[in-house]
C-alpha cells in the first residue's frame, strides 16, 4: 500500500510543477463553460418558454452545467491512453516486470493527477465560475454530501471503463485509440452536456440500463436536488452494482490479456 | 511565375509522401472515422434537443443553427487538412527542426504548413458536409453560381483566419517553448465561436470576436446574410468580400509574427 502511496504523491507532485500549463487549461475550461451557460440562458430567456423549462429552473441548469464542466476536468483517466501507448509502443512488457499490480498502479497514478487538479483546476475553476455566474450552491447539506460519495462511484465507473478500452489495445492496437470515441459516447449519453432528462423518451429508457447516466447524470442530479436523498441511495446502489460488475469484466479481460502481450520493434 | 510553379509542384510532392505515410496504416484510421462524426453529429443534435425542448435560440430555429454549424464545420475541416503542422509548433522548436527547413532555399513558413499534408483531416469534413448539405437543403438555400461562388469565398476565408489564429497561437512556443494548451484552448474556443451564434454572448465578447480575433467573419457573419437574416454588423458590400479580407489581413499579420519568432528561434540543445 505504501508504494501506491507513494505513486499517488509523485504523480500529484508533477502535475503540481506544471503550473502555467495549467491556468492555460483553466481559462480553456471557462470558456467551454461560459459558452454552454449562454446557450442555457438563451433556452431560458424572453417568455416563450417550451416544456424543458418546467423540469428545472434556469439557476438549477446553470449549476448542473458548473459541476459538470468542474467533474470533467477533475477525473483523470490516463488509464486508457497510458495503456495504449505502452502496447503500441512496446513498453507494456518492461511496466510488467514492476513488482506492482499493473492496474494498481495506473489507479494511482491517476488518482494522484485527481488529488493535484481538485487544488490547481478545481478550486480556481469554481472561483471564476462564482464571479461569473454567481456560486453553484448544492440543494442541501445533504444533496453536497450524497454528491461527495456519488461523485466517487461514478469515477470508479469511468475508470473501469477506460482502463477496458485501454485494454483493447491488446488485441487491436491498429485500430488507432478507440478510447476517443468511447469518450465521444461518454460525453453525450452521461448527461454531462445536456441532461439525458430532456432526451427523447426511448433513449432514456434504453439508458437506464446502461452505465453512462450514473457518471454524471445521477450526481448532477443529487447536487441541484432534481435526486431526492432516497432516489440518490437507490442510484448510488446501482452505481455499486456497475462498479462490481465492470470490476469483475476488466478482471476477465486483465488476465486474457497478460497472455496477449506481443512486443513491437526490436 | 516559375516561382510560383516551383512551390506548387514541391506542395504536390509533400502532400503525396504525407498522404502515402498515412495511409501505410489504414485502419488506424478507424478510430477517427468512428470518433469525429460521432462527435459533431451529437453536437449538432443536442442543439436540436435543446431548441425542441426549449425555443429558437436568439431567434434561430433549428435548422439556421444547423446551417451555421455545418459552415463553420467546412473551414474547420479545411484548416485542419492544411494548417495542422501549427499545432505542433512546439514540438518542431522543442526538436530543432526549424534546422533543417532554415537549411532549404525556400519560403520557410511554406515548407512548415506543407510539410505536412493531414489527409486524415478529411474525417473532420465528413460531418460538416453532410451537415450543411442537410441544412441548406432545409433552409432552401438557392444553389446558383452566385451563392456558390460567396460559399466558395467564405470558406476559404474562414480556412485562412482560422489557419492564421492557429500560425499565431503555435508561434508563441518560438519565445515560450510551450504553445500546445494554448492551441488546445484556441481550438476549443473556436469551436464555441463558429458554430453557434454570437448573439448568444454579451456584447463585449462579441466586439471582441469581431474586431480584435475576427471569429465571427469565419462563418457567423456570412451565415447571417446567407439565411436572409437582419446582419448584427452593417457593412457595405457583401459578406462574400469581408470574410476573404479578413482572412488575408489574418494572414498577413500571422506571417509577420511567425517570421519575428523565427527570428528568436535558437535550435535545439544545451
Amino acid at each position: 500500500m505504501r508504494a501506491y502511496g507513494y505513486l499517488i504523491k509523485m504523480r500529484m507532485l508533477t502535475s503540481l510543477a506544471y503550473r502555467f500549463d495549467v491556468w492555460i487549461g483553466m481559462i480553456g475550461d471557462v470558456i467551454l463553460l461560459a459558452a454552454t451557460v449562454f446557450i442555457w440562458k438563451a433556452a431560458y430567456g424572453g417568455d416563450v418558454l417550451g416544456s424543458g423549462a418546467s423540469v428545472v429552473g434556469l439557476d438549477g441548469m446553470i449549476t448542473y452545467t458548473v459541476i459538470s464542466v468542474l467533474m470533467t476536468a477533475v477525473f483523470s483517466t490516463g488509464v486508457q491512453n497510458t495503456i495504449y501507448t505502452q502496447v503500441r509502443e512496446g513498453n507494456i512488457a518492461l511496466d510488467f516486470m514492476r513488482p506492482l499490480n499493473l492496474l494498481g498502479i495506473y489507479l494511482s497514478e491517476d488518482l494522484g493527477t485527481m488529488v493535484s487538479s481538485i487544488v490547481n483546476k478545481a478550486v480556481p475553476l469554481v472561483l471564476m465560475a462564482a464571479l461569473l455566474f454567481g456560486f453553484p450552491m448544492p440543494d442541501s447539506p445533504i444533496a453536497a454530501a450524497l454528491f461527495t460519495v456519488s461523485c466517487m462511484l461514478s469515477f470508479m465507473i469511468l475508470w473501469l471503463m477506460s482502463a477496458m478500452v485501454g485494454l483493447v489495445a491488446f488485441w487491436v492496437a491498429e485500430l488507432g485509440n478507440l478510447g476517443m470515441v468511447k469518450d465521444a459516447f461518454v460525453r453525450v449519453l452521461s448527461g454531462s452536456m445536456v441532461p439525458l432528462w430532456f432526451f427523447p423518451e426511448g433513449l432514456q429508457r434504453v439508458s437506464e440500463w446502461l452505465p453512462f447516466q450514473y457518471t454524471y447524470q445521477l450526481p448532477l442530479s443529487v447536487y441541484i436536488g432534481m435526486a431526492k436523498p432516497a432516489e440518490a441511495l437507490r442510484g448510488m446502489g446501482v452505481q455499486l452494482i456497475w462498479i462490481a460488475l465492470l470490476g469483475v469484466l476488466l478482471a476477465w479481460i486483465w488476465t486474457r490479456a497478460r497472455g496477449k502481450v506481443m512486443v513491437q520493434g526490436g | 511565375m516559375s516561382d510560383v510553379r516551383h512551390y506548387l509542384t514541391v506542395f504536390g510532392y509533400y502532400a503525396k509522401l504525407a498522404i502515402q505515410r498515412q495511409l501505410e496504416y489504414p485502419l488506424f484510421l478507424v478510430s477517427w472515422l468512428l470518433m469525429i462524426p460521432t462527435q459533431y453529429f451529437a453536437g449538432v443534435w443536442m442543439l436540436r434537443i435543446i431548441v425542441d425542448r426549449f425555443q429558437p435560440l436568439e431567434g434561430w430555429a433549428f435548422d439556421d443553427l444547423a446551417f451555421l454549424y455545418g459552415l463553420g464545420l467546412l473551414s474547420h475541416g479545411l484548416v485542419v487538412v492544411f494548417f495542422i503542422p501549427t499545432w505542433g509548433t512546439e514540438f518542431a522548436v522543442i526538436r530543432g527542426e526549424f534546422d533543417r527547413l532554415l537549411l532549404r532555399p525556400m519560403n520557410v513558413f511554406f515548407q512548415f504548413i506543407t510539410g505536412y499534408f493531414n489527409f486524415i483531416g478529411l474525417i473532420d469534413l465528413i460531418p460538416g458536409v453532410v451537415i450543411f448539405l442537410y441544412a441548406a437543403h432545409a433552409v432552401d438555400f438557392v444553389w446558383g453560381p452566385g451563392n456558390v461562388v460567396k460559399l466558395a469565398l467564405v470558406v476559404i476565408g474562414g480556412l485562412f483566419i482560422r489557419g492564421s489564429l492557429y500560425t499565431i497561437v503555435g508561434a508563441v512556443a518560438f519565445w515560450t517553448k510551450r504553445s500546445r494548451n494554448l492551441i488546445n484552448m484556441s481550438v476549443a474556443t473556436l469551436e464555441r465561436t463558429t458554430m453557434y451564434p454570437l448573439t448568444l454572448y454579451p456584447h463585449a465578447v462579441q466586439a471582441v470576436l469581431t474586431f480584435l480575433f475576427p471569429i465571427g467573419f469565419i462563418s457567423f457573419y456570412p451565415a447571417e446574410s446567407f439565411l436572409g437574416k437582419t446582419s448584427s454588423l452593417e457593412l457595405p458590400l457583401g459578406m462574400a468580400i469581408w470574410t476573404p479580407i479578413a482572412g488575408i489581413v489574418c494572414m498577413a499579420v500571422a506571417y509577420t509574427i511567425f517570421r519575428m519568432g523565427l527570428r528568436k528561434y535558437e535550435s535545439a540543445g544545451s
